[in-house]
């Protein structure tokens, strides 16, 4: 037969050539998309017609129509997926099936509220601490500071072979200020200072915070004085300007106000003005005395404004300023070896940071050149100061490291239950998943859809955990917030919401969507039609693979939940260790005392050599001191270097300033130092009174010194160089020691005073002579327990001189302050809080596991019983099969957990790194609450009737 | 296509994709059609030695008109039923062209391969 053409022709297209395929294509997608159902309707009508016409030529062949019809049917194929097939050509397919992929998926979850639930708020639970931690890390780092246009901020460094984030010296700093061209304008961070103001009003005593009692804070107590101590940081003029900050009220800082003859003024931060002064509006313009010296309160900034700096000041106060505070003499300015301050500049709207840089090495060259006798190899570095990364070091960047790592695992930990409660879904779907696929859905599409419904859940999560992400931070920020001392400057996090937050959060719920939802999508997916059509899906061997998989989740739960605990409790350990450090000297009975900035005082050197000794006599006169001694560094401060040498000798190492390393600590003590901290005398003798009094060139070395430079020999004798002719840069008031040939008297033992997780490299302590030196430092050993001789001190001070700022603490405390041992403590017990979470997270999963197990086999246990099975052997053979998984996820935590704790181990000072305690104790007892976990749901196996559970199907 | 009559002696060869879209473009050159019609036309001209699977064929069509080889038309049968009538466009005519230019430039390549003896090498 021939077939004809319909009579209805359209009028041929006129199309152009190339863009012919591109304009159909839209024109057809739009509209298979506006007008779907018209489309749908006439597609079916087109497929209806080939089988009738197919079936009237079969007819017409002599077969009867029922059969004819039948065999046009069975020709064609899958008319459904025909369909699809044509949809798909169409283009309209893939956003067409989302939607409908979605709506599906949400009428699915809205018909099991009890499974939606439970998976959203589980995995709501991982979303949101892993979204905690990086908003902390977004705020205190990634994000740009509030400040005008950040990304055209540059910091300046200055580099030596020695160090490559250097600071610089006033005149360094005019200078290029002045000459370069790159720069709209360049300001200058000069550090911050502790004064003390008389025209504070009073302050309640400083809430605490059960943080702060939870980690140990405790801070020294402010002895005596009238004076409070404030802290100000010093900037220069231009700084606000080049921020392009906006004050709360009156006026901000101007280059003006950055010269020695202009009238000193000061600037209040939003929070000092609000917590201190109860936002009193008549401060702005009156006079607040700092040191002694008037200072006029021009302006208020806003509340929480940080600058450049990492927390928010109480004062802000121009760099001239700090000449009249006294914490810098006049002269100093132009002291090329005195470091003054951080420099930041803007770069000019065109100008790169190469541009900068390149402008700045060829005046660092210049530099050189007019000042031949500076160190070799000084240049300088410009990096963006947008935010805070390029302050990081390796050892910060490790933390963070870790810390997404633990929340990283908990939410694999959420993911893997919800998994597993998919999987368990996946069993009940078997029937309708088998008919859809016998009637023709492809198996991707099939994938499609149930990946949907994961990502709807874990969307759902993500949209839960954000708020929830919210409260613990703040929850957390309170509690540190409140924890630190004022006086310390405030933290604020900017922890707003943010783009880069939010889109944060969306990736992390995708990815655990699609990480939880992969697996059993796959495995529901199988085309393993005739099984699940036949009767139902009990039978013994038929669901191994289902099993294996739930088998692997809960190992692996199991595995990262030990982990994490035993990480946990490694760090709570080591952070315990930690404050059991033996320093090498005494800390439980000695107090220090230290006089807080007394070159605010004033006073004149003689005044203040009177008033040391007056303090001395009158400390050591307390009943229950043994001794007081004099250092000039605190035994747990700071490090203060100094480049030594041998005299004589291997002279192969020429000191210069830039290898640090034969370098040592140093600090002057008076002759009973070591008597004071029962620091003992190995070899030789400590100074006398006399050489003291006279500062003979005689040293005291510590151990290492003398392995360092006299390996073998005695170093009882032997000459030290010390210090440089030419000196070293230093910070205000501290001018390095020169002694040119220093004798060996004693060797004292090591101690540990520079970093409190090494003991010292290279001590010398150099004789203090009392006439002549003051020391803000005093050490006083006491009988009993420090804590009750401080109101004594107090009343001392009180007698010897009023207005003198001291305070005072047991050294055992000042240890325990140290920054790095209370990052080691919060750092544990916010490990701990993430690995007990994982720990409810990962029971859940096996309590659940093994509820559904038996559930499901409650067919199968029904027959065991009613062929004679006992009720223990029921239990013992579910409990058998749930335990395997856990103890294999057990053992692979345990193997997993030493590999972490060797990265750990620098946090775990001396912790052994396979602790019995932290691995057997706490296996011990995840293993036993995952017994409970799976003993509890066994047991209702036992209770199970034969009868029942025959036609349980 | 088994109508109950005996295929010819050759064993009918299966087709390719592309060559399918190929046959179709050249069905519908010779007239406008409907899907059924298309399927006998494409039967008849290959003398039935090609096998084409039914359900293959409404997919090709949809893709050829969603590229704008091919354009479609509802209109009446020869017993008056509704049916979807599909014919060549401009820029399908010339895609045929090349298409089948293209065919027969490898049709001869192959064949001059496969025809090469060893004193050509």
């Amino acid at each position: 037969m021939e077939p004809h053409g319909g009579r209805h022709l359209g009028d041929s297209a006129k199309h152009a050539g190339g863009s012919v395929r591109f304009l159909s294509r839209v024109r057809s997608w739009m509209r298979a998309v506006t007008r779907r159902s018209r489309m749908e309707r006439e597609m079916d009508a087109e497929l209806r017609f080939h089988i009738e016409a197919f079936a009237e030529d079969l007819v017409r062949r002599g077969v009867l129509r029922e059969e004819a019809l039948r065999r046009a049917r069975i020709e064609f194929g899958g008319v459904e997926r025909a369909k699809e097939e044509c949809r798909e050509a169409r283009g309209v397919n893939f956003l067409e099936s989302l939607i409908q992929d979605a709506r599906f998926g949400l009428r699915m979850l809205r018909k099991n509220p009890g499974f939606t639930s439970v998976a959203v708020l589980t995995l709501a639970l991982g979303i949101a601490v892993n979204t905690a931690v990086f908003t902390a890390f977004d705020a205190l780092v990634l994000r740009p500071r509030p400040v005008k246009d950040p990304d055209s901020l540059v910091a300046v460094f200055r580099t030596t072979p020695g160090d490559a984030r250097g600071r610089f010296s006033y005149p360094d700093y005019i200078y290029f200020r002045d000459r370069s061209k790159s720069f709209s304008d360049l300001s200058l961070f000069a550090f911050g200072m502790a004064l003390t103001s008389s025209d504070l009003p009073p302050t309640g005593p400083e809430a605490r915070s059960r943080l702060a009692g939870a980690v140990g804070f405790q801070l020294p107590q402010l002895l005596q004085g009238s004076a409070q101590p404030v802290v100000a940081v010093f900037v220069s003029g231009n700084y606000f300007q080049m921020l392009g900050a906006v004050p709360l009220r009156g006026r901000l800082l101007v280059p003006a106000d950055d010269q020695l003859g202009s009238s000193p003024v000061v600037l209040m931060s939003g929070n000092f003005w609000q917590r201190q002064f109860h936002s009193d509006p008549k401060v702005v313009g009156s006079v607040l005395h700092l040191n002694g010296e008037p200072f006029t309160v021009v302006g208020v900034t806003p509340v929480d404004y940080m600058g450049t700096l990492p927390n928010v000041p109480s004062l802000w106060a121009p760099v001239a300023a700090k000449v009249h505070v006294g914490g810098l003499a006049a002269e100093n300015l132009e002291n090329r070896l005195l470091i003054a301050g951080m420099p930041a500049g803007r770069l000019k709207p065109g100008v790169s940071l190469s541009d900068a840089q390149a402008e700045l090495d060829v005046l660092a060259a210049q530099l050189r050149i007019a000042h031949p006798e500076d160190e070799k190899n000084t240049g300088v570095l410009l990096l963006p100061d947008r935010n805070d990364v390029a302050m990081l070091g390796p050892e910060e960047w490790a933390l963070v490291g870790a810390a997404m790592s633990a929340v990283g695992l908990l939410l694999l930990i959420a993911c893997a239950n919800v998994a597993s409660l998919l999987l368990a879904r996946a069993a009940v779907r078997h029937k309708e998943i088998a008919v859809r696929l016998a009637i023709g859905a492809s198996r991707g599409r099939l994938l499609r859809q149930l990946l949907t419904e994961s990502i709807l859940i874990a969307l759902f999560a993500g949209a839960a955990g954000l708020p929830l992400a919210a409260w613990l931070l703040h929850l957390l920020i309170v509690e540190i917030a409140s924890a630190l001392p004022s006086a310390w400057g405030t933290i604020a996090l900017q922890v707003s919401p943010d783009v880069r937050i939010f889109s944060y959060a969306l990736l992390v719920s995708c990815a655990a969507g699609i990480a939880f939802g992969l697996a059993p999508a796959l495995q529901a997916s199988k085309p393993d039609v005739n099984s699940a059509l036949k009767a139902e899906g009990t039978l013994f061997g038929r669901r191994l693979s289902r099993l294996r998989l739930r088998g692997l989740l809960i190992a692996g739960q199991m595995a990262a939940c030990l982990v994490l605990l035993i990480s946990s409790t490694l760090l709570l350990r080591g952070s315990q260790r930690a404050l059991e450090i033996d320093a090498g000297f005494e800390s439980r009975h000695v107090v220090c005392l230290e006089i807080i900035n007394p070159a605010n005082l004033r006073y004149p050197q003689a005044r203040m050599l009177q008033v040391s000794r007056d303090l001395i006599r009158g400390i050591a006169g307390v009943p229950g001191v043994r001794s007081v001694a004099q250092a000039s560094r605190d035994p747990v401060g700071g490090i203060r270097w100094v480049p030594v040498a041998p005299v004589g000798a291997a002279a192969s190492t020429s000191i210069t300033q830039e290898t640090q390393t034969t370098g040592a600590g140093y600090s002057y003590v008076t002759p009973n130092y070591f008597e004071t901290l029962s620091i003992p005398i190995l070899r030789g003798r400590v100074f006398t009174p006399s050489e003291a009094e006279g500062q003979a060139p005689v040293v005291v070395i510590s151990e290492a010194t003398a392995r360092r430079f006299w390996p073998e020999e005695n170093p009882i004798g032997k000459h030290l160089k010390i210090g440089l002719e030419k000196g070293t840069m230093f910070y205000p008031g501290e001018k390095d020691p020169f002694i040119p040939s220093s004798e060996v008297i004693g060797v004292a033992r090591d101690v540990r005073s520079m970093d409190l997780r090494r003991i010292d490299e290279s001590y010398v302590y150099l004789p203090l002579s009392q006439s002549r030196q003051w020391t803000r430092i005093l050490l006083a050993r006491t009988e009993a327990d420090p804590r009750q001789l401080l109101p004594a001190f107090g009343h001392e001070v009180q007698r010897v001189d009023a207005s003198l700022p001291v305070v005072g603490a047991p050294l055992y405390t000042m240890i325990s302050m140290d920054p790095f041992f209370v990052v080691s403590r919060v750092g544990g017990l916010l490990a701990s809080i993430v690995g007990a979470l994982g720990l409810l997270l990962a029971c859940m999963g096996v309590y659940g596991m093994v509820s559904y197990t038996v559930a499901q086999r409650t067919h199968e246990i029904g027959i065991r019983m009613a062929l004679g099975a006992r009720g223990t052997q029921v239990l013992k053979l579910i409990a058998h099969e749930g335990l395997r998984p856990i103890l294999a996820g057990m053992l692979i935590g345990i193997v997993a957990s030493a590999g972490v704790s060797r990265l750990l181990a620098a946090m775990l000072f001396g912790l052994n790194l396979l602790d019995a305690f932290s691995f057997f104790g706490v296996s011990l007892l995840l293993g036993g609450v995952a017994l409970v976990a799976t003993l509890l749901p066994a047991r209702r196996a036992t209770k199970v009737d034969p009868m029942v559970a025959l036609r349980y199907e | 296509m088994h109508l109950g009559e005996t295929a010819s002696v050759d064993k009918q060869l299966e087709l390719l994709q592309g060559t399918l879209d190929m046959l179709i473009l050249k069905a519908v050159s010779l007239g406008p059609l409907h899907g059924y019609g298309i399927l006998l036309r494409i039967q008849q001209i290959s003398k039935d030695r090609l096998e084409i699977q039914q359900g293959s064929l409404y997919p090709a069509l949809y893709r050829l008109e969603h590229q704008g080889w091919i354009a479609s038309e509802w209109g009446e049968s020869e017993n008056n039923r509704k049916a979807k009538y599909y014919r060549l466009t401009a820029a399908g005519k010339r895609k045929l062209q090349t298409e089948a230019e293209k065919w027969n430039r490898m049709a001869d390549v192959i064949s001059g391969i496969l025809q090469s003896t060893p004193e050509e090498v």
